[in-house]
């Protein structure tokens, strides 16, 4: 039984088609990627499992256990956390605040020191900025604190949405390094980008999304060999 | 030279016309009889006192002059032109205003048919008891004389170095007095900032001893302000939802606790104090009813929707359909008051137990504000979408937060109905959604000691000011625009909101509002 299990959902706003059938599944500690270019349904699909939009059609499975009409505020508590498309950060709260903001689902406060000192060892940056505001910190940071917020939720599955999205080259190599390294310590990832090419050098394996369907599924590897997608999303004639 | 000449002249047809406008309002007489008051002037004139004009033209005056001169205060030259134009034309502008009054009073037209402010007195108090030439010239004198001192007064004060002299002269004050002792002390021992408490608490319940009838009558009214906006507090400040009908819930707290004690129209005269629960609980239970389908709303809509529920309720209770259950648009009368061993309470009594209502509800708040619940405010607050990926029910807080606030008001409307063993529809109108929100805006939004601040500014001082009471809209408008360009945040704001608006200008929290540490 795959973790996650996306079986054929119909997602719509309003009348706008969003998605139109789009199957995804991701095996335990697995780095899956979805990718596509604008708009074509990437971040509706994370909604979606995330439970901030509903399917119209099709269902949704966690570990088995079908989470299609739990509300988003649950899954937490499931063990899916979200770290949302811009960062989506408390831009008026300090850093801490926002890793506190973070363990709200969190039962006991006893294991908080400990997450908060496995999140600060994987971004020591943050530890030096521990009071600063954090609609001070640069865009690398912000997405450091996005991810490790998410983090100290103790989530078995990582739903990213483009974390490279408005990154420098050198920055969106090392929050793909440490997404590499979050997944090495178990955690499981569905990984959504417009940049085709860190995210298939990351990942296991790959979905390609278009205009709200999925028209590609493959390994990593053989994704990056296919001829469609190098010339559509590798940049590569 | 050219341009500041232009400013002048604009800046002077302002003051002008806001000057004539005052004085067709016949706020000019009440402003100088409290500034006359304020420096012991006899009145010459049987209306406004002379004396308090004079003072009055001459601080509007100094003001438009330095404010003229603010757009060049480089050298004392410019500074003069700015004065001396800005004042010229004010000057030019009331005396010609005073000139054409007075004449036409000289030649007995009856100008209060069509200005109600300008009979014949008002007239003489305008020309100062003088001849119409000697009142003209005062004014149009006082105009320019102040005007020009105004904005080299403001040059003096901006000129490099007498700035930098004060500059220095404040900082070098500031520094001293952080280094006194007794700063030292306050900072080094948490004990000390209980003992501020403990004197403050001292002082809240020595005061009304020697408040007499009316003054405990008053304070009363801003203690249930300052409850109601406590309550408000929770949900605008905190939660950020913005209910405009918060009077609704007032009401019901009011209504419960007459027609559970009244005789009539419902013979049930339970006693107060259970009913002052039972208050609590109704309007409560209203807010969550109310919540349940609105709080899914955001912004503007919940707006709207709040103010058309607190209408509602107003109609309801003032309707003849209701009336023989609620009393209709003559209200309801003698509400039981609390007693306490057979004995009644006294005015005094009942600001007592205000203020001690209002502290509960502040540690309550307190108690709100820094546990769980606090936070998942915050979070919402900041963005509602991520703070349910993090795992909070934003529905249930918005509801919690909403029946917090709504329980407030129910309590102050039960207290505020038996102090005043009546109430009835026009207790709850618009107004009062209007006043709290207010008070908010003016004292500092989200801030506890800003929600007291502001009770006593637009309830408090009114009271005090009882002769500006005919143009308490016209100030209560103008205090708070003033309040929005000069100090957005409020008089006494929370510290991140201060933040928040003055972006840039702090971004380390002060350590006690942060939340390390807390909740262990
Ligand atoms: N809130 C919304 N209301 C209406 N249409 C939307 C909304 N959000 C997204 N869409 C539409 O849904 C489609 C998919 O959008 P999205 O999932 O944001 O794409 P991506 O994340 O891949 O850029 C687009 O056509 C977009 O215009
Ligand atoms: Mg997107």
């Amino acid at each position: 039984m795959a973790m996650l299990e996306v079986n054929n959902i119909h997602t719509y706003y309003g009348n706008i088609h969003a998605l139109k059938g789009v199957s995804i599944t991701v095996e335990e500690k697995e780095i899956v990627t979805l990718i596509g270019g604008n708009g074509a349904g990437k971040t509706s699909t994370l909604r979606t499992i995330s439970g901030l939009l509903k399917p119209r059609l099709g269902d949704i499975y966690f570990e088995g256990e079908k989470i299609s009409d739990t509300p988003a505020h649950e899954l937490v508590y499931k063990g899916i956390t979200m770290v949302p498309e811009g960062r989506g950060i408390f831009a008026r709260l300090t850093v801490f605040e926002n890793l506190d903001m973070g363990a709200y689902s969190q039962p006991d406060r006893f294991t908080f020191d400990d997450d908060l000192d496995r999140v600060y060892q994987l971004f020591p940056r943050l530890k030096e900025r521990e009071k600063q505001v954090s609609g001070t910190l640069s865009g690398g940071e912000q997405q450091m604190l996005a991810t490790a917020r998410a983090l100290m939720a103790n989530p078995r599955l990582l739903l990213m949405d483009e974390p490279s999205m408005g990154l420098a080259p050198i920055l969106v190599e090392s929050v793909f390094e440490t997404i590499v390294e979050i997944n090495k310590t178990g955690t499981t990832i569905l990984l959504v980008e417009q940049n085709a090419t860190v995210a298939l050098s990351v990942a296991n394996r790959g979905y390609v999304l278009q205009t709200g369907e999925i028209v590609l599924k493959d390994s990593a590897e053989n994704l990056r060999k296919d001829e469609m997608v190098q010339k559509a999303y590798l940049g590569i004639e | 030279m050219k341009d500041l000449i232009k400013q002048g002249l604009r800046l002077g047809s302002i003051f002008g016309v806001v000057i004539i406008f005052l004085i067709l309002f016949g706020l000019t007489s009440t402003l100088s009889d409290i500034l006359g008051e304020f420096v012991n002037l006899e009145s010459r004139t049987r209306t406004g006192n002379p004396g308090g004009l004079m003072i009055l033209f001459a601080l509007l005056s100094l003001w438009a002059g330095s404010s003229a001169s603010a757009s060049d205060r480089s050298n004392w030259k410019s500074a003069l032109v700015s004065g001396v134009s800005v004042s010229l034309i004010i000057g030019l502008f009331v005396a010609a205003f005073i000139l054409l009054v007075g004449f036409l009073d000289s030649a007995d037209v009856e100008m209060r048919d069509y200005l109600a402010q300008l009979d014949h007195l008002s007239v003489q108090f305008l020309l100062y008891g003088r001849s119409l030439i000697a009142g003209v010239l005062i004014t149009f004198g006082i105009f320019l004389i102040f005007g020009i001192l105004g904005a080299l007064l403001a040059y003096w004060y901006e000129a490099k170095q007498a700035g930098e002299v004060i500059q220095k002269q404040v900082l070098v004050l500031k520094e001293k007095a952080l280094d006194s002792k007794l700063a030292k002390q306050y900072k080094e021992n948490p004990r000390s900032k209980w003992i501020g408490y403990g004197l403050l608490g001292l002082v809240v319940f020595i005061t009304p001893q020697f408040l007499g009838k009316y003054w405990n009558y008053a304070m009363g009214t801003v203690g249930i302000y300052v409850l109601m906006g406590l309550g408000l507090n929770i949900v605008v400040g905190l939660a950020g939802l913005l209910d405009l009908g918060y009077v609704a819930f007032f009401a019901i707290g009011a209504y419960t606790a007459g027609l559970l004690t009244a005789p009539a129209p419902l013979p049930l005269q339970i006693g107060f104090w259970p009913v002052l629960i039972f208050s609590i609980v109704m309007a409560a239970f209203a807010g969550i009813l109310l919540g349940i389908p609105v709080l899914r709303m955001r912004g503007d809509y919940l707006a709207i929707v709040t103010l058309g529920f607190g209408e509602i309720i107003r109609v309801l209770i003032r309707s003849d359909m209701l009336a023989p259950y609620v009393g209709g648009p003559q209200g309801i009368r003698d509400i039981a008051g609390p007693s306490l061993f057979g004995i009644a309470f006294s005015g005094k009594a009942y600001l007592y137990l205000i203020i001690i209502a209002i502290l509960l509800i502040i540690l309550f708040t307190n108690y709100l504000q820094n546990s769980k619940v606090g936070r998942a405010w915050m979070a919402m607050r900041e963005d509602e979408t991520v703070a349910q990926a993090m795992g909070i029910n934003t529905l249930y807080y918005k509801l919690m937060a909403f029946a917090t606030g709504a329980a407030f008001a129910g309590l102050g409307g039960a207290l505020f109905a038996a102090r005043n063993q009546y109430t009835g529809p026009a207790d709850h109108t618009l107004m009062v959604s209007i006043n709290v929100l207010s008070l908010l805006i003016v004292g500092g939004m989200g801030s506890i000691p800003g929600v007291i601040v502001g009770a006593f500014v637009l309830k408090g001082l009114p009271e005090i000011l009882r002769e500006l009471d005919l143009y308490r809209l016209l100030v209560f408008g103008g205090l708070l625009v003033f309040m929005m360009i000069i100090r957005p945040e409020g008089i006494w704001p929370a510290p991140r909101r201060r933040m928040e608006l003055h972006e840039g200008e702090l971004d380390v929290l002060p350590p006690e509002e942060s939340l390390v540490g807390k909740e262990g």
